[in-house]
């Protein structure tokens, strides 16, 4: 207590203003009675007197200082007595009562009253006067004479009482000021309280009435909140007013406190009862009792952005415009309305009449029809049908049309604001463009800032993934940067990976976050702006805007952070939709092109005229597959295919790979420039092989022709003979292609396996047994029946080009490996077409020469003489069918009408008339037998079959070109002409035949030597009458699909 | 007190006060002007009424006891008449407006929510 006091000591001059302790003196004598009750009184009032009370303070003072000892005690006793309020006011208190005791004792004889009137006074300015009064009284004396002391004086008085009197309408002036400016409030309005104090001292508290969610029926909230207001109204007053003392709803399309509204009452049963046989309202439901916490965000309001001219919305109203982009031109003051543009959907009219039909007065409400497509406003359709309703001026292209507004194109509208979509708007660049591109100039002048801010507004497409670096931007963990660990919803989980928080975990909303780059990153953009899928190398950030240099164009772009990652692949986009880079497209019927660059929306094509074009996808016609057998003659007639290396010739000289063919045009791409990707076009008549895949052997050699300069040839131009036979020349699909192989020798050795690929010694095949494709010779392989598995022998000889010269396809060998029994051979004939099919170009190979070279026709014969020599016929039936008539057997026995005529036709065009004459009788012994078969073999369907097959074949010869129609033409009336004579004189058409091919050298003898066999073949024409049909029969479906398989 | 119910026929013409948010329709803003805020003059001008209260407002309360409420008190409506009254009124009071309830010692408390978001 002591130390306390002592400390005090000093202050006691503070004390003083406050607690001027002479007046206690001064009561203390006048109140001297009361000394008993004063204690009581002062402990009392104490807890109040510590806000200056000062009549308190001199009752309590003066009621210590009278019972200096005793009352001490008694002092001590009565604060004991007392209500245990505050300690340590307690002990101030006594402290003050010790201070002041002492005080007054040694106070006691000093000038009480002016201290008194000090206190009286109370204004401090005053108080300070008096003292400088006082000041002055004191030290003039001496210094001035009595009379000029006095004046002065008076003086002095007088301009302080002016100074005062300033002071006081000063005051009172502003007085009256601030009594005008919150006087009236109070009374008028009553939001002085709470208008100025802020919110978060308002935050609910337990004596607050507490909050129940109640249910309603949704879209009747405000309703609701009326029939209560109007229930409220209506009892007030009466002795069942309503308990409750507000109700809320916070319904609206989009909140998720929609179908509830919100009741303030004390009590639970005063919403029952407030609510009781509402409508829409179901208080028997489930009250919800909101948390004291959550009260506040129950009515947190946020502002709606404000809209800045230039941005982009969407329109909700007028209807026919939903969900239309919208540019906002300008808003009103009050920020209610905005002045939007937008592409008109205008028909002018065009159902107007079904409108119109209602006469009754009704308005037909408008059907709600397709509507009409956006277009920029057209005066002249305007005009058309509406001239009256259209006003305007031409010039500055405004008109008003049907009560609408339109300014170069655009409508444009004041829409009240909440039929505007102002969030998430997300405007494509396609449709941004559309408001663009109205300008009359042709400059595109999208203003990318507002585009930007329109995207960045939306931060619904803001995406962190895990491994992000990523940098806290706002909030209270604003600096902080880290790699995002996990993502969940809105919420990122980040690892701290720079500054004190290092290996810290933090979860932070992406609202706050942003992605982080560093200069140098390789970067994609993955969404949100129109460079999309760019990638390229950040060169520049500033906050959160990117500059980035493309790797495809390198050109800078910026973009905002959020729409980057970092990007582990390079080059660029491969794609869009089902183009990817490089497909060969087909712009329009006679132009095709290359792809050589994908943009976000647009493709840039180089067609076949070398120009590129900028195309979007909707523009082409199709895709082209990558036929990768396409084939086609360099300038020196050798085959080039995809994957070759060639040159132009001439020209810029240009060398790259093929990577497409198509008809005479060859798209290569080359690294020798960038320049559409490398991809140059050509005509295949311009460039030259430089190398061709897989070193295959080029019909013409390149380089010099080393036979010219052989001077032994020359010495000796009639040898040859003993020479090696030329290289091979493979043409066409190497037939090793695709089919059942083993291996025969080496690691793999007896493993089955698929011919992927073939260079000219090895074949790439792919094992049956385990995914691998390994490469081996050829000579090591065994070619096998895909079917039956059994051995294909001499496979290579029977490659086209091979030593005997025969075209036959493997396909056609097993097939007459099928063959020994004849009664089987009809069967047989199907069977063998069917891969014959299959395989259009071995066919065409065996046609080919047939048509192209009518004088080689020797060889035909001896090509189906040569497939039918390795047959295990009997050899009469050998014999026979290598005679005169082979050509005919051969189709008969080999069924695909193609051949047929194939094997006809070099017989027609290589021996004219002579040869018709020695045919005809042939084809008139295959229709007799099938005529007579009409009885004697009750080949009924057969033989019209075979009728038919004679009508069928003849459009298919029609089919086949030049040749055949001649064909067609001679023997069919050859053949019914001189069927029947024919056939008796077997060897007649079998010496026409000779002589028809007489004409040639080497074939003769072997044409020759089946002309006996002919003979037995009238024998045996019973059993030719057989196949016969039924190769007809089944071939003349066939020839249809062949031909158009081969076109 | 007039009645503050308005038929659900009629809530399509309700307009809220900018400056105190009071929900009532137009034509009572005309004939009676707002009740909490005389100073506007709203009464009998149809041009004040538009520029001084907004037909977009969100979250309709209806104040029963707006002394005990504290909702009231939280909306700081505390002081204003029994009614109904919006939570958020779209738009923002003219700036002359604004000025003159200053210079005449009305607080001017944005109803917009902007307000909040500063706290």
């Amino acid at each position: 207590m002591s130390d306390l006091r002592d400390h005090d000591q000093p202050e006691s001059e503070d004390e003083e203003d406050f607690n001027p302790a002479p007046a206690d003196v001064s009561d203390d004598e006048v109140q001297n009675e009361d000394e008993d009750d004063a204690p009581k009184r002062s402990k009392k009032a104490s807890p109040a007197r510590h806000g200056g009370d000062d009549e308190d303070e001199d009752e309590d003072a003066d009621g210590d200082g009278d019972g200096d000892g005793d009352v001490g005690g008694g002092h001590d006793d009565d604060d004991d007595e007392e209500d245990d309020e505050e300690d340590d006011e307690e002990d101030e208190e006594i402290q003050g009562h010790r201070r002041k005791r002492r005080r007054d004792k040694r106070n006691a004889f000093f000038d009480i009253e002016a201290e008194v009137d000090d206190e009286d006074e109370g204004e401090d300015d005053e108080e300070a006067a008096e003292e400088n009064e006082g000041f002055i009284e004191q030290e003039e004396p001496g210094d001035y004479g009595e009379a000029s002391r006095l004046d002065d004086d008076r003086r002095h008085r007088e301009l302080d009482r002016q100074r005062d009197a300033i002071t006081q309408e000063d005051l009172e002036r502003e007085a009256q000021g601030y009594v005008r400016k919150y006087g009236n409030r109070r009374p008028a309005r009553g939001m002085g309280d709470t208008g100025v104090v802020p919110q978060r001292l308002l935050l609910p508290s337990v004596d607050d009435p507490s909050i129940w969610g109640v249910r309603c029926k949704e879209g009747k909230e405000r309703e609701v909140v009326f029939s209560i207001t109007k229930r409220i109204h209506d009892k007030l007053g009466t002795k069942d007013e309503l308990g409750i003392t507000a109700a809320f709803e916070r319904g609206g399309p989009n909140s998720v406190m929609k179908g509830l509204i919100y009741v303030e009452a004390y009590r639970q049963t005063d919403i029952l009862a407030a609510l009781d046989g509402m409508l829409n309202v179901y208080p028997r439901n489930k009250l919800l009792l909101v948390d004291i916490k959550e009260m506040p965000d129950l009515l947190r309001v946020q502002k709606t952005p404000t809209l800045e001219p230039g941005a982009w919305v969407r329109l909700r109203r007028p209807v026919k415009h939903a969900g239309d982009l919208a540019q906002v031109l300008d808003i009103t003051e009050n920020g209610l309305d905005a002045r939007v543009r937008f592409i008109p959907r205008l028909d002018y009219g065009l159902r107007d009449d079904a409108l119109a039909m209602t006469q009754d007065g009704k308005r037909k409400r408008p059907v709600a029809g397709p509507r009409p497509p956006q277009k920029l406003f057209s005066e002249v359709e305007a005009r058309k049908r509406h001239p009256r309703n259209l006003t305007g001026n031409p010039q500055t292209n405004n008109w008003t049309f049907n009560g609408d507004e339109f300014e170069k194109g655009f409508q444009v509208k004041d829409i009240k604001i909440q039929h505007l979509i102002v969030k998430d708007v997300n405007p494509s660049l396609e449709e941004v463009t559309k408001f663009t591109s109205g300008g009359e100039d042709g400059v595109e002048n999208i203003d990318l800032k507002s585009l930007a801010a329109s995207l960045k507004d939306s931060s619904a497409n803001v995406t962190y993934l895990p491994g992000d670096v990523v940098e806290v931007y706002q909030g209270e963990q604003k600096g902080v940067i880290g790699r995002a660990t996990n993502v969940q919803a809105d919420i990122v989980t980040l690892e701290v990976t720079e500054g004190d928080l290092v290996g810290q975990t933090i979860e932070v909303p992406t609202k706050g976050l942003r992605k982080r780059f560093r200069t140098g990153d390789h970067v994609k953009v993955i969404g949100g702006s129109r460079y999309r899928d760019e990638v390229g190398m950040v060169v520049k950030i500033s906050e959160d805007r990117v500059t980035l240099l493309t790797d495809q164009t390198t050109t800078e772009i910026t973009v905002f952070s959020k729409d980057l990652r970092e990007a582990s692949d390079i080059g660029g986009q491969g794609s869009l939709g089902q183009y990817s880079l490089l497909d060969l497209v087909q712009l329009d019927p006679t132009t095709v092109g290359c792809i050589v660059k994908v943009d976000r929306e647009s493709l840039v094509v180089l067609d076949q005229n070398g120009e590129p074009r900028q195309v979007m996808p909707s523009q082409i016609a199709n895709k082209l597959p990558k036929r990768k057998l396409a084939v086609a003659a360099d300038r020196n007639g050798s085959e080039i295919r995809p994957d070759d290396v060639v040159k132009e010739y001439g020209g810029m000289g240009r060398q790259g790979k093929i990577i497409h063919i198509h008809r005479t045009y060859v798209f290569c791409h080359t690294t020798a420039t960038t320049e559409n990707a490398g991809i140059f076009v050509s005509k295949v008549s311009s460039v030259s092989t430089i190398s061709a895949k897989g070193g295959r052997v080029n019909a013409t050699v390149s380089g010099p022709d080393l036979n010219t300069m052989n001077p032994a040839k020359k010495l000796n131009p009639t040898g040859g003979r003993g020479d090696m036979p030329p290289p091979k020349v493979t043409f066409g699909r190497d037939k090793l292609l695709g089919q059942t192989v083993t291996i025969r020798k080496g690691g793999w050795k007896g493993l089955l396996g698929r011919v992927k690929d073939t260079t000219d010694t090895h074949a790439r095949v792919e094992l049956h047994t385990k995914s691998k494709i390994i490469s081996v010779p050829k000579t090591d392989l065994m070619v096998r029946d895909g079917y039956s598995g059994r051995e294909i022998k001499n496979y290579d000889n029977r490659r086209p080009g091979g030593p005997n010269g025969t075209p036959a396809r493997p396909s056609q060998d097993r097939a007459t490996s099928d063959w020994p029994s004849g009664s089987r051979t009809p069967m047989a004939a199907p069977s063998s077409r069917t891969p014959a099919w299959k395989t259009p170009s071995a066919a065409g190979g065996g046609r080919t020469p047939a048509w192209n070279k009518g004088g080689d026709g020797g060889r035909t014969p001896a090509w189906a003489e040569g497939s039918r020599t390795v047959n295990p016929y009997d050899g009469s039936r050998t014999a026979y069918g290598s005679g005169s008539r082979t050509p005919a057997w051969s189709s008969g026995a080999k069924t695909p009408a193609p051949d047929h005529f194939g094997s006809k036709t070099p017989a027609y065009s290589g021996s004219s008339g002579d040869a018709w004459g020695s045919k005809t009788p042939y084809g008139a012994s295959a229709a007799t037998p099938g005529a007579s078969g009409n009885d004697t073999w009750g080949y009924t369907p057969g033989a019209s079959g075979s009728s038919n097959a004679y009508d069928a074949p003849t459009p298919g010869a029609g089919l086949l070109g030049a040749p055949t129609p001649g064909a067609l033409n001679a023997p069919t009336p050859g053949a019914y002409n001189a069927p029947t004579p024919g056939a008796m004189n077997a060897p007649t058409p079998g010496g026409g035949w000779q002589g028809g091919w007489g004409a040639d050298s080497a074939p003769t003898p072997a044409a020759a030597a089946p002309t006996p066999a002919a003979s037995g073949f009238a024998s045996s024409s019973g059993y030719y009458g057989a196949p016969t049909p039924g190769a007809y029969n089944a071939e003349t479906p066939a020839a249809g699909p062949r031909y158009t398989d081969d076109d | 007190m007039a009645d503050n119910f308005v038929p659900p026929g009629q809530q399509r013409y309700t307009r809220a006060c900018m400056v105190c948010s009071i929900v009532m329709t137009q034509a009572r803003f005309r004939s009676e002007g707002c009740p909490n805020c005389p100073f506007l003059d709203l009464k009998g001008s149809p041009e004040a009424i538009e520029s001084c209260t907004s037909g977009v407002y969100e979250g309709l309360m209806t104040i029963a006891d707006p002394k005990k409420s504290w909702v009231a008190k939280w909306q700081r409506i505390d002081g204003f008449v029994q009614g109904v009254y919006a939570m958020k009124v779209s738009g923002s009071l003219p700036e002359d407006v604004k000025a003159a309830m200053e210079d005449e010692g009305h607080v001017y408390i944005p109803r917009d929510g902007s307000a909040v978001e500063q706290d």
